[in-house]
């Protein structure tokens, strides 16, 4: 009777309502009980990194100083391009973009499914997270959220077999699908003509179709085409361009910029 | 009917053993992890069928459903099978010697993984790869320290 059930609920109100929101609740209390049973062994993280040695702190100093003048100077680029990006769009008539707003979070746990790649963050709700924001590393796009509790989070990376996102060669604009392969270091394209130009190296950006991803954000690039003689698709893959096992912070983007939508005349 | 005695010691362990899904592993390794909280329930069944047995089994699958993030209902059905199974034999099962009785856990895990995969197959999400019966022979291995602390844990607190 109850297997029957729990069947009933998994086939047909696995998306229902009242179901998503236990989930949502689940989500707070699992992060909560997991930051309560992990308290001994973070304290010890903090106790060692209190005794970390001055020079390796001022060298990291040092090194962060010099690579926030390298991105200063990029940023003052990018405010010119923006700006003459923002006049050519006003040219043709189109919405100026508005900035991406985006929420700095951490990666606080995974989760525990070996099947499936998905990550625990530190926002929620509270935060201005919502379902299907897109997550960036330090180097590009991640992931997207998948389930919001209240002040933590679920997203799922790029990379899991389930998940699947448009995007488009930087070099000649040629559009595809990059499905997750289930290893954390790979992408796969698997319908594009054998006769495509794709080339190794090749960067892949998200490509905005289907309006869940924001336009131009790097993804992955390009690490090898096998072209099968007498197979109709070549077979692409792809390495993402953040390495997704790296690092603890991440960006969502809470409110994506606007496509650029026709003025109206 | 005797009456329940010391009964949260069961719960207790329960969940400690869910608990233990929530540590932190490396990415690559989580598909090793042994699946404590099955072996919990299974050790529980065995002892105390009168006390344990299907519901709890469903409320488990519940909770690790819960804790992954997956679809609820995932991990219920395919508990409840096992445990259904043990309950039919759990008179048998006490007899045999650990080794035995560890190959049964084995079995038994075969079966509660066996039916999750064909439900994951079932609502299209990821299934666990071939490696994943890895974790489930870590997990058989796992029985025998299991089992001599929960029976220490049940003989000390007097659970019946």
């Amino acid at each position: 009777m109850l297997g029957v059930l729990c069947l009933v609920m998994l086939f047909f109100f696995r998306d229902h309502p009242k179901v998503v929101s236990v989930q949502r609740g689940a989500t707070d209390t699992v992060a909560l009980t997991a930051g309560l049973v992990l308290a001994p062994l973070d304290a010890w993280d903090r106790l060692v990194a209190a005794f970390e040695s001055r020079n390796a702190l001022q060298d990291e100093v040092l090194r962060l100083e010099q690579e926030n003048r390298v991105l200063k100077g990029q940023t003052q680029r990018l405010a010119s391009l923006l700006s003459e990006n923002a006049r050519y769009k006003a040219l043709l008539n189109s919405a100026r973009d508005i900035d991406d707003e985006l929420v700095v979070a951490q990666i606080t746990s995974l989760s525990p499914d070996p099947a499936r790649h998905v990550v625990i963050l530190d926002k929620g709700a509270a935060d201005g997270v919502m379902e299907g924001q897109p997550v960036l590393g330090a180097e590009g796009l991640i992931g997207q959220i998948v389930l919001v509790g209240e002040f933590n989070s679920r997203a799922v990376l790029i990379t899991d077999s389930a998940h699947a996102l448009p995007v488009q060669v930087n070099r000649s604009g040629l559009r595809a699908i990059a499905e997750g392969s289930g290893a954390i270091d790979r992408l796969v394209i698997r319908h594009l003509a054998a006769t495509t130009d794709v080339r190794v190296g090749d960067l892949l950006v998200t490509s905005g179709l289907g309006g869940r991803f924001p336009h131009g954000y790097p993804v992955a690039r390009v690490t090898n085409v096998t072209i099968t003689p007498g197979d109709a698709f070549a077979m692409v893959n792809a390495a993402p361009s953040s390495a997704l096992d790296r690092g603890r912070h991440v960006l969502v983007v809470a409110r994506a910029a606007k496509q650029s939508e026709p003025a109206n005349p | 009917m005797n009456r329940a005695h010391a009964s949260w010691v069961i719960y207790v362990s329960l969940a400690g053993a869910l608990l233990v899904m929530l540590l932190p592993m490396p990415l690559e390794w989580r598909i090793l992890r042994p699946e404590i909280a099955a072996l919990t329930l299974f050790y529980w069944t065995l002892a105390l069928p009168h006390r344990v047995g299907v519901a709890t089994a469903c409320a488990v699958g519940l909770l690790q459903d819960l804790i992954e993030g997956a679809p609820l209902g995932l991990s219920s059905p395919g508990l409840m099978l096992a445990t259904l199974v043990l309950l039919f034999s759990y008179q048998r099962v006490r007899q045999y010697d650990v080794a035995l009785q560890s190959f049964i856990i084995l079995v038994l895990l075969l079966l509660s993984s066996g039916v999750e995969q064909w439900l994951r197959n079932g609502i299209d999400i990821p299934v666990i790869p071939l490696s994943g019966i890895l974790a489930l022979v870590l997990s058989m291995l796992c029985w025998i320290p299991v089992r001599s602390i929960l029976r220490h844990s049940r003989r000390h607190y007097e659970v019946y």
